[in-house]
């Protein structure tokens, strides 16, 4: 077991060595403004054996959670997604019970994941284009980390150590969690991020775990390239160093943070095709010298989507400030009720169309998704959130450029694959005007159950009705004039006949 | 039928003249889908919100994958025969010449408001045929009422496929009626391959085409023996050999072969998708959002629930709407008035089926002018015929009424609103259905 503890500060703000407390196995300093980032590596015999069994079938898996409560973050920790809870997965070689008791697993340690089995809920992702994407894609709405906290107090630390169950309480506050594997590095990778905000700095090693603390911040050495980021600050291996050792490097980061805002509602009247506009606060791109385009990418439950083909009319597209769908998910069924939908939902991949003005002006871009019928409820109306997109400029990175030098290089985000291998994503970050969290509620008209007593008998009765009455003047037609034509001629003259007088 | 024709009685007026010859008619009506189809495609080159129907893009998408040496099916959604894509092949057509390009693409709408005026020419034909006591003038004033209907010009210009129908119904119609036996079996195996629906024509064609009505000459043996009296005098075993006539036997054997052979040759050119996609959808679909017929909110129900065990109306909705549709009216009606007979059989599938939108309306209203011409609407105009259509459109107006407010204010108006609404609806529909089948006794004295 390794440990990674970071604290990243904004540029300008830097720690003097003296100031952090070195005690042994113990770290602290003052309060500081910062985000942190604790990353944890686990060998797979270190996992309960459960885990264990389940990932000797796996190839690939990441689970991001991403809370949609709003947060700040710093540079280089931007990559941002969706909130939810989202899986990328690719199976091992000829084990489809790992595959089948995935789902299963997820839901002991998360609490409610809905998915059955990859094969019904996942997605496939595009495989031909680059290879680090992995083969299949899930995702959900899940607004706490309650179930995972849960997990790790009960089945991660030992019954007495007190300390474990403290830091496990801590995730509930995170703003995001990684969970990542592979079969190449054997390595489940755990980290978590907390927002930029005050805090102490504070960090205590356990004794068969190796534990570096970093207190970093951002910095612009003047060596810096324009594709570069640098970074400054003290490193502190727990239980080795009796100082902090002073640090500077520079890197290229994938994820870079375009230093502006955006902010998502859906326009009223809502109906049965919300439209979702975005609200950016700026057309600027955030690099002058490369090709920048913004994007946006939803993660979209089954309860609404966006149709592949009205998204293909360039006309359409330009009213609502679109370019292009890129990418969705693939199959997504245009008719289906949410409730007989198996899959998670689609993902999607917008260009958006900024405005041509040289000048920096807010602007908007308009989503037109579609609702699909909701189970009947009593009250008439189902209730369901759309999270945040992620809105980010794409822009093409100088040729050479290597982003894995980055040690907090994240990628298998579902969008990234969609790029080509040397694409920066400059994040926009989302910040919903009025507070509130990073998704929109759509109130959804469902059948009324508590109005549904007589459709049965109703409906029943209004048919009988109706084929009463055709067939009773089918049966007077009959009674008078017969089925033939030639019969009818005398009979017909005569019922004319009465029926005058 | 002195009762249809008080136009001729009034003074030669610009209605009269219009009427007096073929060419104003069928050039207005060519116009007017003309102007339709150019607007049409002024609207969808300059505004967002597009004038051509989505199912012409699947049709046209389809046409694209089959040009490109693919199966249609590879086109979601798309529910159709082969046939189809294959009839709108010159859409896919690009010359790079943009305008070339948008004129290859409109071809299919051209072929639909052409099968149009092709309908609305063989309603002329119909209303006078050999013994219908009708002239041109007044039969084309009655072919009208389709080949200038705004709702049929408009729905085959955004690129619907009801027009093609039309003419395929007509068509039928006129061959029967025309005692062509295997063109009416061709039509009708064609038809049921297309748009399934026409089976329903098969058994009131079949009864129509008695021994009597068949025997050469048939201008007069009709008269001379009374059908009824006459059978009732066979035996059963006769009566069941007498009804084996040969045109019926070569109609049955055409329209099934007709019907079978193009199943077999697209299943053996698309597969299984071909099954699945035009023939299978049909029964597994759910049917749950929002639409006309009397089942749709119970179907939105048990789509949801389906565990519950209760018997439901809906699980045996074919009844009512087969044994009107393809028994009874066909049995009392066909040998009386074919054209009215189909009428109401259309007219009663779609009421009672499990599901309507307003394109299916086409289906009844290209009969309306065989049907209209001394029906007891025009006959008391306002006593029964506004009356009627009045409430036809309204009951129809309060249930989109309630379909705005669901699909575009998001209101839940699922129930009572649009469930009632539902069943207003069809109980208008079976009234007027009622009375269409009242007319057939005897009042309307055609024989054709």
């Amino acid at each position: 077991m390794r440990e990674r503890i970071t604290f990243i500060q904004k540029l300008g703000d830097s720690l003097e060595p003296s100031s952090l407390k070195i005690n042994g196995g113990v770290i602290s300093g003052p309060e500081v403004k910062a985000v942190r980032e604790d990353r944890v590596t686990l060998a797979l015999e270190e996992l309960p054996t459960e885990l264990q069994s389940l990932l000797k079938g796996v190839h690939e898996l990441h689970i991001r959670w991403i809370s949609p409560e709003p947060y700040e973050s710093v540079s280089p920790l931007l990559a941002r997604l969706p909130p939810g809870f989202h899986l990328f997965f690719t199976p091992g070689k000829g084990d489809h019970t790992a595959s089948n008791k995935l789902c299963s697993t997820l839901s002991e340690i998360f609490g409610h994941v809905n998915c059955s089995t990859p094969a019904e809920s996942f997605t496939s992702l595009p495989s031909d284009r680059f290879s680090h994407s992995t083969a299949f894609q899930y995702y959900q709405p899940l607004e706490t980390l309650s179930g995972f906290v849960q997990y790790a107090k009960h089945q991660l630390c030992s019954g007495s150590d007190s300390s474990c169950t403290a830091r496990a309480d801590t995730l509930a506050k995170a703003s995001s969690l990684d969970i990542s594997y592979d079969t190449i590095s054997h390595a489940l990778k755990v980290t978590t991020l907390w927002p930029y905000q005050r805090q102490p700095i504070h960090a205590t090693s356990r004794p068969w775990s190796r534990t570096e603390v970093g207190v970093l911040s951002a910095d612009k050495p003047a060596t810096l390239d324009a594709h570069e980021l640098g970074i400054s600050g003290l490193l502190t291996v727990l239980g080795q160093d009796s100082k902090p050792s002073v640090t500077m490097f520079t890197f290229a980061s994938r994820h870079r943070d375009a230093e502006s805002a955006f902010s998502t509602k859906i326009l009223e009247p809502v109906g049965l095709h919300p439209t979702l506009q975005i609200q950016l606060e700026s057309n600027k791109p955030p690099a002058t010298d490369a090709y920048c385009s913004p994007h946006a990418y939803f993660t979209l439950p089954k309860g609404i989507f966006a149709d592949k083909y009205q998204l293909g009319d360039d006309l359409f597209l330009a009213s609502k400030n679109l370019t292009a769908l890129r990418y969705i998910s693939q199959p997504v069924d245009l008719e289906a009720p949410e409730y007989v939908m198996k899959g998670w939902g689609s993902a999607v991949l917008l260009q958006l169309t900024p405005p041509k003005s040289d000048k920096a002006q807010p602007w908007t871009a308009e989503i037109p998704l579609h609702l699909r019928y909701l189970e009947p409820n009593r009250g008439g109306y189902e209730t369901i959130e759309v999270p945040y997109p992620a809105v980010f400029w794409a822009c093409t990175a100088e040729e050479g450029t290597k982003f894995p030098n980055n040690p907090f290089e994240r990628v298998n985000l579902g969008y990234d694959g969609l790029f080509g291998p040397r694409t920066v994503f400059w994040h926009v970050e989302p910040r919903p005007l009025g507070g509130g969290q990073l998704q929109n509620a759509i109130r959804v008209p469902v059948l009324d159950l508590d109005k549904s007593a007589w459709v049965n008998i109703g409906t029943a009765v209004a048919v009988l009705v109706g084929f009463a009455w055709v067939a009773w003047r089918l049966a007077a037609v009959y009674l008078s004039s017969g089925y033939g034509n030639e019969a009818a001629a005398p009979v017909t003259e005569a019922g004319k006949e009465k029926k005058r007088q | 039928m002195a009762n249809i024709k008080p136009a001729e009685a009034a003074a030669p007026s610009l209605i009269t003249s219009f009427f007096g010859r073929p060419l104003p008619l069928y050039f207005s009506a060519a116009l007017l889908r003309v102007l339709l189809l150019l607007y049409g495609l002024w609207q969808d080159a300059n505004t967002p919100v597009k004038y051509t129907d989505i199912d012409y893009l699947v049709f046209t998408d389809a046409a694209r994958f089959v040009s490109h040496g693919q199966s249609p099916y590879a086109r979601e959604t798309y529910r159709y025969t082969p046939v189809l894509a294959w009839l709108l092949l010159p859409t896919a057509q690009t010359t790079g010449n943009p305008v070339w390009d948008v004129a290859w693409f409109s071809f299919g709408k051209v072929l639909f408001a052409a099968a149009d005026l092709v309908a609305g020419w063989l309603l002329v034909r119909l209303l006078t045929g050999k013994k219908r006591p009708m002239d041109a003038a007044t039969a084309r004033k009655f072919a009208a009422i389709w080949l200038l209907n705004p709702m049929v010009a408009t729905i085959s210009t955004r690129g619907s496929s009801e027009g093609l129908l039309g003419a395929l119904v007509t068509a039928l119609l006129w061959a029967v009626l025309a005692r062509r036996v295997t063109l009416a079996g061709l039509l009708l195996g064609f038809g049921v391959h297309f748009k399934i629906y026409p089976f329903i024509y098969a058994p009131a064609i079949v009864w129509w085409m008695d021994s009597d009505r068949m025997a050469v000459g048939h201008g007069s043996s009709g008269s001379t023996r009374k059908g009824s009296s006459h059978q009732a005098q066979l035996s059963r075993l006769d009566s069941i050999t007498a009804f084996i006539t040969p045109a019926r036997l070569r109609l049955a054997l055409v329209s099934l072969t007709t019907f079978l052979g193009l199943n077999i040759f697209m299943f053996k050119l698309y597969g299984t998708p071909f099954l699945t996609h035009t023939y299978l959808h049909h029964i597994t679909r759910i049917d749950h959002r929002h639409n006309f017929s009397p089942y749709n909110t119970q179907l939105y129900l048990t789509s949801a629930f389906p565990d519950l065990s209760a018997l439901r109306i809906e699980s045996v909705a074919f009844l009512p709407q087969l044994l009107l549709s393809c028994l009874l009216i066909p049995l009392v009606m066909a040998k009386k008035d074919l054209p009215t007979a189909m009428l109401a059989q259309t007219f009663a599938f779609v009421t009672f089926n499990k599901v309507c939108t307003s394109q299916y309306f086409l289906w009844y209203m290209i009969f309306l002018p065989l049907y209209l011409p001394g029906s007891s609407f025009l006959r008391s105009p306002t006593k029964l015929g506004i009356p009627a259509l009045a409430l036809w459109v309204v009951s129809q107006g309060l249930w989109l009424q309630q379909g705005y407010e669901l699909e575009f204010l998001g209101r839940s108006t699922f129930l009572p609103g649009l469930w009632l609404a539902s069943l207003g609806f069809f109980l208008v529909n079976c009234w007027i259905l009622g009375i269409i089948i009242g007319d057939c006794n005897g009042t309307k004295e055609k024989e054709l």
